[in-house]
């Protein structure tokens, strides 16, 4: 069978397994923290194994079997094999390398100087999904509707309270950390993945698996730089370190890292079909993917018990609830329709689809030739009012004969 | 579509190679399909097969002649 799953499921699909293998990946951190206590060298030789792993996965998954590759068989179909960037990815790649460093670095020096304890400081990094909404909002054809805030509100709030702890503590060093260099951080990853992801290389879909080869790779190189810069000011000697832990740790780190690569696969993917912020969203789930980690790890011994603390379970199932609402309501508003548009005769066609084009909620526009003159598809997440909107600005569009609205029921398409 | 196949439809329809995307519509139409080739020979190959499923009673084609998308 040639289309395997329903357009919206797939969406959800890959950011929840994004989010599985995350929250199994917590898991095993602890392994490795145990190994490598220091968290600047940890972070080294994430990214270095990280580096080599995915381009042993990368060169496994550029195999052809029967004229397609093992990736596009598996995890990717725009996936045709291991290649170098182009001239036009620099720049994206540039950007969401930089910011896959400043995440990993922020967090690692947030372990240093809360010296382990985390717990009340980063449920604020959540925040990173508003972030991208107000981002989104700057652009006019992407602003986030008033469902997509209400629901992204909802999701962050419930993110941060399913996973704060009661027993660290708040310190302002931390809180801008969080805030002004691991937030960023995010906003760069998923942004510039994002346009990665949507961009067509020789007029081919590009493909998520090496664009986190890339990444993996970029991120590795600027955190090199960074730590390096780090250790030159402090006189420490975390380079050389995190170059001796690779060596002496390598399989619980390169473990992570094959898991890793496949997470990152399945979010930039999943970032090609919805907007940031909607991923990021769901990728909250993660908290809730993570409770049973955590309990496995408290029973076995090898994490603090998990809480049976009244106060905080309530809390955390609120924080629960409140993510599994905001999904739902991510994924059942969402209306898509197409338009059949004629036009009057002496209009210029290319003046109408700038036009179609200009309004919200269109996501393409097409030109036929046939019965109609124009295909349009709208894609959003409004309320009855949003609609009347939309109808009456193709209704002010200048040369506009007639038009006929189809609504989307069900949607299976190939990516 | 007649009334009643259009599941099996759909199905038969996920098999053809070059369709890209299919839609179930409500409306005047019932199923929009988006098909991807590189010539009008193949377009006519994949709108064969597709009026050969069982309960098609009409298609219509629209050729995409530019395309404004995000």
């Amino acid at each position: 069978m040639k289309i395997r799953i329903r357009k919206r499921y797939l969406f959800y699909v890959l950011a929840f397994a994004s989010s599985i293998i995350v929250a199994f990946n917590s898991g095993l951190d602890v392994f490795t923290q145990r190994d490598i206590p220091n968290p600047w060298a940890l972070g080294i030789a994430c990214f270095i194994l990280a580096v080599i792993i995915s381009f042993l996965i990368t060169l496994i998954l550029s195999i052809k079997y029967k004229d397609k590759t093992l990736g596009a068989r598996t995890v990717d179909p725009s996936f045709r094999g291991i290649k170098l960037i182009s001239k036009k990815e620099l720049a994206p790649h540039l950007l969401a390398g930089l910011g896959n460093a400043m995440l990993t670095i922020g967090y690692f020096f947030l372990l240093d100087i809360m010296s382990g304890d985390v717990s009340v400081v980063l449920p604020f990094s959540q925040i990173v999904i508003l972030y991208l909404v107000i981002i989104e909002s700057f652009n006019e054809k992407n602003a986030p509707t008033l469902i997509e805030i209400q629901s992204a509100v909802i999701v962050t709030f419930g993110a941060i309270l399913g996973s704060i702890g009661l027993q660290g503590r708040i310190d302002p060093l931390a809180l801008a950390i969080v805030f002004l260099v691991i937030n960023p951080g995010w906003v760069l990853i998923s942004i510039y993945q994002r346009k990665l992801k949507m961009m067509k290389i020789k007029d081919k879909q590009n493909d998520a698996i090496n664009i986190r080869l890339w990444n993996a790779t970029f991120a590795c190189l600027f955190t090199l730089i960074i730590v390096f810069a780090y250790d030159i000011i402090n006189g420490s000697n975390n380079i050389i370190e995190g170059l001796n832990s690779t060596i002496k740790y390598y399989y619980w780190v390169a473990i992570i890292a094959v898991f890793t690569f496949f997470s990152f696969v399945f979010y930039i993917r999943a970032l090609g079909i919805g907007k940031a912020s909607v991923t990021q969203a769901v990728k909250a789930s993660v908290i809730i993917f993570s409770i049973p980690v955590s309990i496995v790890l408290g029973y076995i011994g090898l994490a603090d018990p998990f809480t049976t603390d009244p106060v905080l379970l309530l809390i955390k199932i609120m924080g629960i609830v409140l993510i599994m609402l905001g999904i739902i309501s991510f994924a059942l508003t969402l209306t898509k329709a197409y338009i059949f548009i004629k036009k009057k005769p002496g209009v210029s066609i290319e003046k109408i689809m700038n036009d179609l084009w200009k309004i919200k909620g269109v996501d393409r526009v097409t030109a036929v030739a046939g019965d109609y003159d124009f295909i349009i598809k709208i894609r959003t997440r409004t309320l009855v009012k949003g609609y009347e909107r939309i109808l009456t600005k193709i209704e002010e569009v200048p040369g506009i004969k007639e038009y006929k609205w189809q609504s989307v029921l069900k949607e299976w398409e190939d990516i | 579509m007649e009334p009643g196949n259009s599941e099996k439809a759909i199905a038969e329809m996920r098999k053809i190679d070059n369709v890209v995307k299919i839609s179930v519509v409500a409306g005047e139409f019932d199923i929009v399909v988006r098909v991807q080739v590189n010539s009008l020979d193949k377009l006519l190959k994949v709108t064969d097969k597709i009026q050969m499923i069982k309960g098609i009673n009409k298609t219509t084609t629209q050729i995409i002649e530019k395309e404004i998308t995000s």
